[in-house]
């Protein structure tokens, strides 16, 4: 087997001299991909960095990255430069955010024809014509990046970053944020763009693209290698101690619950006949729902099914088209709340997490007595409070979201799929603990979540919601 | 698309006869409350000050009609708006309709002119501080623009004034003529306005130049060169073209000051001598005519906004 790219000891260390990424070794071979596997945080996006040659100035990688017998570390940066596109290749995380906000998607497809593969202005529309039909966009050519959908937006990045024809693909996080059938099909495409002769890395959170992708996994922890080989021994029976929580912790192993919840007469909310449609097309109709105290009702369904919807419904923040949801009375609505998706847009990144607390008890004339406990049970350090959002992990932003919710004792808190952006691990702590302390607060939890096991798993009741056709 | 700019002109239509009567209503009131005998002040600004006297200023009163009341002097102006006549100038006598056309010209000129020197000098130096955020260029640029938008248009004047026309003798101190008359107005409104696009453009350029988008273009393959001109400057020129709205207000404000410091023949000068000579028919033509320049202007900056940002024409 032909190897692709060698690297021996690389690691990333910031210029005061810590390390981020602990020396690791591995090799890329033409036709089986890697997959490397870890919790968020834990410097698999540094690594892609340093593999690319673009870290951040204040980050320093060393070690040897070889490809076809030359160091890329020491290659001057001009040089490298005219690899990217045309030898090797990224894969953005969020392509929403990656593709240009003001450039149609043909224009932005048809740019890396001409300008990275230089091809005549002919050919390259001819080559991105060819593009957007095989991924299933041939009426995309002339929209901008905000009228696609999630999974849209990924293969139009993708074929813009596949235009150059680099063989060595490198994708960071390329699932985030996608439901099950969107992540499929990415990781069907990054299967076909390897080819037999193409090398790729990918870096993943999400273990059903490690299952799915085959080939070489290896497991990362806080940037260190703990244990490789190939997908289907190793994800089935990890070594590591990390490896096993990592395995126990995909939602496919958690068991569902049985237990049933007996609904006290004491509803929270109550929809009556409730229609909604969008773009013409009825999402839901005639829905008629009860949310009791401390119970947890999850909803299942694709992207674009009205989940999400459906929540801000019940919470009042979108109009039925017909129908009306009524609250119990004499409520205050602050307890009334909603948990979202990503953590760090629900927090202002320019002061620090306690300054933020500590406003929102002002405002709300609460005491500050009852955050240093909740912080304990949540599991977040004192010392966290002096940091900045855009400073701690996204688990413990979320907890920290989990956390100013409850300050203001809901009594119903519609959680918009609040793990989806988190590592296996972290999911399942995150997860059991907001429906623990939603439970004992007598919360009535509204999970909105596209991974059915998850839901099966958490949820005392659930209501699936049939995906539109979608175009 | 077609739809959003027939909005917005519709729009901006209505906002144009809103404009020309509440200036035209408030430059009305203001100058019936100024203080001194009017009669006597238009009579002073016919015949010169040494000339008059009481017969004088009684003759001008009963041609024009100044003893009458006042609700009917604003009910007569504002018919005679709506049939577009805006009087004859109590001065010259000539319609004032041919005199605000003369000068508006020259207005435009020196308006437009400093725009675009604003535009060339800011844009790039934006750009450059930009690119390198906390860079020497960048710093440099923050003390000049803090400088320049803290000094008023006609202290830049002055001192360009000295600096050029006193001691190089470039180019002359002020007065209409050719070319060259242009360079010192228009450049002393521009200073001013270059200073507040090139920190917009600074502030877009460092967004920009930090978005994923800009990291994408370059790992897919775009050289340096091209990521910035497919990718950067259309998406600066968004915030910078929507704050030149913004920067009318000191533009327009600037012109009044500038043409008299300069003795530039525009409406901004005509509106100068008009307040002095209480020729309310001129004053109103011009307050008037600059309201509408502010909204031509305006709806021209929105205009643009929706050929460069295609997000805008999604209806």
């Amino acid at each position: 087997m032909k190897a692709i790219m060698e690297v021996h000891d690389l690691s990333v260390t910031t210029s005061e001299g810590a390390t981020l990424v602990w020396p690791i070794s591995f090799t890329l071979e033409a036709g089986v991909p890697l997959t490397l596997l870890g919790e968020t945080g834990s410097g698999k996006s540094l690594l892609a960095q340093a593999l690319m040659g673009n870290l951040p100035p204040a980050l320093n990688a060393s070690g040897r990255v070889i490809i076809d017998g030359e160091n890329l570390l020491e290659m001057p940066p001009q040089q490298r430069r005219r690899w990217w596109g045309r030898r090797m290749t990224m894969l953005p995380q969020e392509p929403w955010h990656a593709l240009d906000p003001t450039m149609r998607v043909g224009a932005q497809i048809n740019e890396g024809h001409r300008l990275v593969a230089g091809l005549e202005p002919a050919a390259a529309r001819h080559a991105m014509y060819d593009d957007l039909e095989g991924l299933g966009l041939a009426d995309s050519e002339f929209k901008l990046p905000a009228q696609l959908s999630g999974g849209m937006a990924q293969r139009a990045a993708f074929a813009a970053a596949r235009a150059g024809n680099a063989p060595i693909v490198i994708a960071d996080e390329p699932t985030k944020g996608l439901d099950s059938a969107r992540r499929d099909d990415v990781v069907r495409l990054l299967a076909q763009a390897l080819g037999s002769n193409g090398g790729l890395l990918t870096i993943t959170h999400d273990i059903a693209v490690a299952e799915q992708l085959g080939g070489t996994v290896m497991i990362m922890r806080r940037g260190e290698c703990l244990e490789s080989g190939s997908a289907e021994t190793l994800l089935k029976a990890p070594q590591s101690a990390y490896g096993q929580q990592l395995m126990a912790a995909n939602p496919q192993h958690w068991l569902a619950r049985h237990q049933h919840f007996n609904p006290a007469d004491d509803t929270v909310l109550q929809a009556r006949s409730v229609s909604l449609s969008r773009g013409g097309k009825s999402l839901f109709d005639n829905l008629t729902l009860n949310l009791y105290r401390g119970e947890v009702l999850g909803i299942n369904g694709a992207s674009g099914s009205g989940k999400s919807s459906l929540g801000d419904l019940l919470l009042g923040l979108v109009k039925p088209d017909a129908g009306k949801v009524e609250r119990a009375p004499g409520i205050a609505s602050t307890r009334f709340l909603k948990l979202y998706q990503d953590p760090p847009a629900a927090f202002s990144p320019f002061w620090s997490l306690g300054t933020l607390l500590h406003d929102l008890c002002r405002l709300h004339k609460l005491s500050w007595d009852s955050v240093p406990p909740l912080m304990e049970r949540l599991g977040l350090a004192p010392d966290l409070l002096e940091r900045r959002s855009d400073s701690i992990s996204g688990g413990e932003l979320q907890r920290f979201s989990i956390l100013r919710a409850l300050l203001l004792e809901p009594v119903f808190l519609f959680a918009d799929e609040p793990t989806s952006r988190l590592d296996p691990i972290t999911q399942q702590q995150t997860l059991e603990l907001l429906v623990e302390l939603a439970r004992e607060r007598h919360c009535a939890l509204l999970l909105v979540s596209h991974d059915k096991a998850l839901i099966d798993h958490a949820c005392d009741r659930q209501l699936s919601l049939e995906a539109p056709i979608r175009g | 698309m077609n739809r959003v700019i027939s909005t917005l002109l519709l729009q901006r239509l209505v906002q144009a006869g809103l404009v020309a009567w509440v200036v035209g209503t408030l430059t009305f009131i203001l100058t019936r409350a100024l203080p001194g005998d009017m009669a006597f002040r238009i009579a002073a600004g016919r015949y010169g000050y040494e000339q008059v006297n009481a017969e004088a200023a009684a003759a001008v009163q009963a041609e024009l009609g100044l003893d009458q009341s006042p609700l009917i002097a604003y009910f007569h102006w504002l018919s005679d708006l709506l049939s577009l006549d805006l009087g004859h100038s109590l001065v010259s006598g000539e319609s004032v309709v041919s005199e605000l056309a003369h000068q508006l010209g020259h207005s435009l000129d020196l308006a437009l002119m400093a725009m675009l020197l604003a535009l060339v000098i800011g844009v790039p130096v934006g750009i450059l501080s930009g690119l390198r955020p906390n860079g020497w260029v960048d710093r440099l640029a923050l003390v000049s623009a803090v400088a320049l938008r803290s000094l008023p248009p006609f202290v830049i004047g002055l001192l360009l004034i000295m600096l050029f026309a006193v001691q190089l003798g470039w180019l002359p101190a002020a007065g209409h003529g050719g070319g060259s008359h242009l360079w010192l107005p228009a450049m002393a409104l521009a200073l001013g306005l270059a200073a507040v696009s090139a920190r917009v453009t600074r502030h877009g350029m460092a967004r920009v130049a930090g978005s994923p988008y800009y990291a994408f273009s370059r790992t897919r393959g775009l050289s340096e060169g091209q990521t910035l001109a497919r990718h950067g400057l259309r998406n600066v020129a968004v915030p910078v073209i929507a704050y030149l709205s913004v920067q009318l207000v000191y533009l327009v404000e600037g012109v009044v000051v500038i043409e008299s410091l300069f003795a530039w023949p525009g409406i901004g000068h005509a509106l100068v001598h008009a307040v002095v000579a209480r020729d309310v028919p001129m004053i109103q033509g011009t307050a008037l005519v600059m309201g509408l320049l502010f909204v031509t202007l305006n709806t021209l900056v929105d205009l643009v906004s929706l050929y460069i940002d295609p997000r805008r024409r999604l209806s």
